[in-house]
């Protein structure tokens, strides 16, 4: 049973812009997967879709077999708890500290004190921050800032992490470190799902990845596909839609 | 480095009763820290919201006050049969006689020429002199016999009544029913708690909009923040809880604030209400509200104010859902 399921999901925004069409794809649990395409190919509202910024025009998405098309009132905030989201521009609270942004998730639900601390505390640790954690989100630099989001994102402990173009403003040291840590979330439970243009990068994680060129799924790459290096994954680039042979999941 | 998950598995959360209240009584503090921390705008709000609340609150004292003031002079419904002067003694006397005899009438007292003036001239004080000359100046005492008749049922269209009937006796000159005055001072109350009614809602309905407002413009300063916690999972309670208490402490300091206005106001009436009372002779003493009513007025405020920021927050949530 795949934890995300798309079923000719097809999203048309008020004023007719075509953002997605006839959409069908499957994210199993445990699995990392890059999104691709140029700007304007689809990306960002198939990550709206997921955690239900928006809702789509036609067809289904299904998270844990639950059509998310009549999730709501509560269950809308119970679905985003499940699911963590990691922003290009961080979106974080910039008059509180470190702590307590990353502690969202967790006063959300409730905890306590002492166990939102103690978490707080081991999340950053996790991705070497933990020397800023009184640090306001303006006395950081971007890539900190992006580390405090994806701190955000992880410690609520979600089923599926979703990234929007999550290294568009690093450097490509920290982008590799980004990315080394999001590998290592399947191990441990979370499916990962990376929306981003950079094709060098997704090319050397060398995992599936799925290409959108103006709404539609034009390329569904398998890892082995991917070559380490040199050309885009299968020869084709974002703009210039691949075959079917490439069809997968 | 710890696994976030290990530590998870390891720690119960608290159950949803103990986290709603751990949210409520965060809600409740930091609401308040935020009013304190903008004293210039607090201040402004709850000055406006004071005045709606006092307004109709001192006007329906006032008219309370008025009230007990026309039930403490006389709450009398006596009525007074002024004879024609030609009307000899004996005739008012029999007269008198023949109306005691009426199923209707209870009592009734003959208050001959020569009383009526010696009345007069007892509570003229030092006039009396300058009353006594008229008569004599006049050659004859002008003041006709009273038949004051006191109605044997106590209703109003009795009185009513009684009233026509002896008015249509060939000796009355003139008849007065004492209790009309009361009844339309009664009629005028009457009017007045309605007014304050009316005054009320449309007031509450205005502190209502003005904490709506001010909730209002906070949202929109923390809108980002809200669309923050909405994104990570807050429920529409987390979101709308700091801005209920909010709505309800504006509501809580306005009704404080406009007891204590009429409570000063009362303070500084009082003195010189009791001395000219007194000169009435009567100890009639101004009432305000009591603990329990100044309570009342306490809770109504600090639900307007939750129903105002209720209100503005439940449509702003409404236009963050998804379509």
């Amino acid at each position: 049973m795949p934890l995300l399921r798309f079923d000719n999901v097809a999203k048309l925004y008020p004023g007719g812009q075509q953002a997605l069409s006839d959409l069908s794809v499957s994210v199993e649990r445990g699995e990392m997967l890059f999104v691709t395409g140029h700007s304007g190919a689809g990306k960002s509202t198939l990550l709206k879709l997921i955690h239900l910024a928006e809702r789509p025009s036609r067809g289904a998405v299904l998270f844990n077999e639950r059509n998310l098309r009549n999730v709501s009132g509560r269950a809308v905030a119970m679905h985003r708890r499940e699911v963590g989201v990691v922003y290009q521009d961080h979106r974080l609270l910039t008059d509180r500290s470190v702590a307590e942004n990353v502690a969202l998730p967790l006063v959300l639900r409730g905890l306590r004190r002492d166990e939102i601390r103690k978490r707080v505390r081991s999340i950053l640790d996790r991705v070497s921050l933990g020397a800023r954690i009184d640090a306001l989100p303006g006395q950081l630099s971007a890539g900190e800032q992006q580390r405090v989001g994806i701190a955000r994102a992880l410690i609520g402990e979600p089923a599926l992490l979703v990234a929007d173009e999550p290294t568009g403003n690093l450097d490509p040291g920290l982008s590799a470190e980004i990315m080394t840590l999001f590998a290592g979330l399947p191990e441990r439970g979370t499916s990962v799902l990376v929306a981003s243009h950079d094709l060098g990068l997704v090319k050397r994680m060398r995992k599936r990845v799925l290409v959108l060129d103006h709404g539609r799924l034009v390329d569904d790459i398998a890892p082995d596909e991917l070559a380490p290096s040199g050309p885009a994954p299968s020869g084709h680039s974002p703009s210039e839609p691949a075959g079917p042979e490439h069809a997968h999941g | 480095m710890a696994d976030p998950r290990a530590s998870a598995t390891a720690s119960k959360p608290r159950s949803r009763i103990a986290s709603w209240a751990a949210h409520h009584r965060d809600s409740l503090a930091a609401s308040l820290g935020r009013m304190l921390r903008r004293p210039w705008s607090t201040l402004l709000t709850v000055g406006v919201m004071a005045v709606a609340l006092a307004l109709p609150l001192g006007l329906g004292l006032s008219l309370h006050n008025i009230g007990r003031l026309g039930g403490a002079v006389e709450d009398t419904r006596q009525i007074s049969v002024f004879l024609k002067t030609e009307v000899a003694a004996a005739r008012a006397s029999a007269l008198a006689g023949e109306l005691r005899a009426r199923e209707d009438v209870a009592e009734v007292e003959l208050r001959t020429p020569e009383q009526a003036l010696a009345q007069l001239q007892a509570e003229a004080g030092a006039q009396a002199a300058l009353y006594a000359d008229t008569v004599e100046a006049l050659g004859e005492n002008p003041l006709p016999a009273v038949l004051v008749v006191r109605p044997a049922e106590d209703a109003a269209e009795a009185d009513v009544a009684l009233a026509a009937a002896l008015e249509a006796l060939p000796e009355a000159d003139l008849v007065q029913r004492d209790a009309r005055w009361r009844e339309r001072l009664d009629g005028w109350l009457g009017f007045g708690a309605r007014l304050v009614w009316v005054l009320a809602v449309l007031l509450g309905l205005g502190a209502l909009l003005v904490v709506g407002n001010t909730v209002r413009l906070e949202i929109q300063e923390r809108r980002e923040e809200i669309a923050v916690l909405q994104l990570l999972g807050a429920t529409d309670g987390f979101i709308r809880r700091p801005f209920l208490y909010l709505g309800a402490w504006y509501g809580l300091a306005a009704g404080l604030l406009a007891l204590s206005v009429l409570t000063a106001a009362e303070l500084a009436l009082r003195a010189p209400l009791a001395q000219l009372a007194a000169s009435y002779g009567s100890a009639f003493a101004l009432q305000g509200l009591n603990a329990l009513q100044a309570l009342g007025v306490l809770a109504v405020a600090a639900l307007l104010g939750w129903l105002g920021a209720g209100v503005v927050t439940g449509h702003f949530l409404g236009q963050t859902r998804p379509d």
